[in-house]
């Protein structure tokens, strides 16, 4: 299981994010690049139509893959009430002939996009990583190094901590009390739930990034 | 022959099938999943898909995930088990295939591994040297014969470099084999 909140951030204001990451946590900032394909079933095939994506990293020297299945939110009165998604996740490494296993297997290709940015992990009660990445789509199948922006300017920023049955509520504590911390620059909330630009985040990020250059120098 | 007894040795074969929502529909698909865990690596999994030469490892939370998917079910499962001997620089397990569930004893196993080299291409000799000489010790102190199953690596674009994958493979080879023993 997992809780994640989720919100953008004009791409101008990701370097006052990191600053601002860096001087809360000093946690390891490291790039990410992430080529990802949404697999769903073919026709008829399973107890239901189901979907698993693999994620390949580019970031490393040789790339790792993992495949991902995301089950739904935690559903009830309850889970209303909580200012995160609570989510069912498994993940697991595999070979690099995943996708000719997952095609064999009768699923197909729904969709591919190249996630580029930056990843924070830091430890506040529970493990907590920090995404800021630009979504960029494939012009043409598996073409990853001609990946066009999707939202030219605009990024997308998640917070996820792993969580358990028995620890959900704490996980979903400490990552929304973290969220609070990144309020100047951006609304952080359940995905689905549109929050929009921070209009103050400018002079938030302005004064981040001198106080920042003022610490290197 | 002098050999130390080292421990128990366990491996799981299975064979999965697809679930159809409509069974008057047919589906694109493979028509028989084969997977492999050992009990020495028990954070690996291993899938065989036959028709197309190809291995696959991952970890063994792939397992839950399968089951989540629900697109392949479990038909048949073959459990190898028995004991693990050192014999200097070999290492020899040998032991039972039984199908789960039922203590159905489809064959015995014996798995040489050698423990020096890792290069298929170097040792095919030496392995097959070994082997001989059990041939003839069986042939001496049992009824049966042990015929040597070796899959064609190269097939599976496996390296010569031996791996788990290719002990994955094997395994398959063996309950493949032994299943086909019982619809003859």
């Amino acid at each position: 299981m997992e809780c994640v909140v989720q919100g953008i951030i004009e791409t101008q204001h990701v370097e006052a994010l990191q600053v601002l990451l860096q001087g809360l946590c000093g946690g390891r900032q490291e790039k990410l690049k992430i080529h990802e394909i949404c697999l769903k079933s073919g026709t008829n095939l399973g107890v239901e139509a189901s979907e698993v994506h693999l994620l390949c990293s580019l970031s490393q020297t040789d790339p790792v893959w993992t495949v991902r299945h995301v089950g739904g939110p935690m559903r009830g009165a309850g889970a209303e009430q909580l200012p995160a998604h609570v989510r069912s996740v498994l993940e697991s490494s595999i070979s690099s002939n995943a996708l000719r296993f997952f095609y064999a297997l009768g699923y197909k290709m729904d969709y591919e996009l190249v996630r580029i940015g930056y990843v924070f992990q830091f430890q506040r009660v529970v493990p907590i990583t920090v995404t800021a990445t630009m979504l960029c789509k494939v012009p043409k199948l598996h073409a990853i190094d001609e990946a066009i922006p999707v939202t030219p300017g605009i990024q997308l920023v998640e917070l996820t901590a792993p969580a358990s049955t028995e620890n959900y509520s704490e996980a979903v504590g400490a990552i929304s009390s973290f969220a609070e911390h990144l309020a100047p620059l951006i609304h952080l909330s359940k995905p689905g739930v549109p929050t929009g630009v921070v209009p103050t985040a400018s002079t938030a990020a302005a004064s981040l990034v001198s106080r920042g250059a003022m610490k290197v120098s | 022959m002098n050999g130390v007894r080292s421990g128990r040795w366990q491996v799981t074969a299975s064979q999965h099938r697809p679930i159809r929502r409509d069974q008057a529909v047919q589906v694109e698909c493979a028509r028989e999943l084969l997977g492999v865990a050992f009990s020495e690596a028990p954070n690996k999994y291993y899938f065989v898909l036959r028709p197309d030469h190809m291995v696959v490892e991952a970890d063994s939370t792939i397992q839950s995930i399968m089951e989540n998917l629900q697109v392949y079910r479990n038909h048949l499962t073959v459990v190898f088990e028995g004991f693990q001997y050192q014999l200097g620089d070999f290492h020899v397990k040998a032991g039972r295939a039984v199908i789960a569930h039922s203590e159905n004893l489809r064959g015995i196993v014996l798995e040489v591994e050698y423990l020096p080299v890792s290069s298929l291409g170097k040792t095919h000799q030496l392995m097959q040297e070994f082997v001989d000489i059990w041939q003839e010790v069986a042939a001496q102190s049992m009824t049966g014969r042990i015929v040597h199953l070796e899959p064609n690596f190269g097939d599976y674009s496996l390296s010569d470099q031996y791996s788990w994958q290719h002990t994955a493979l094997q395994y398959i080879s063996l309950m493949v084999h032994f299943l086909s023993q019982r619809t003859n």
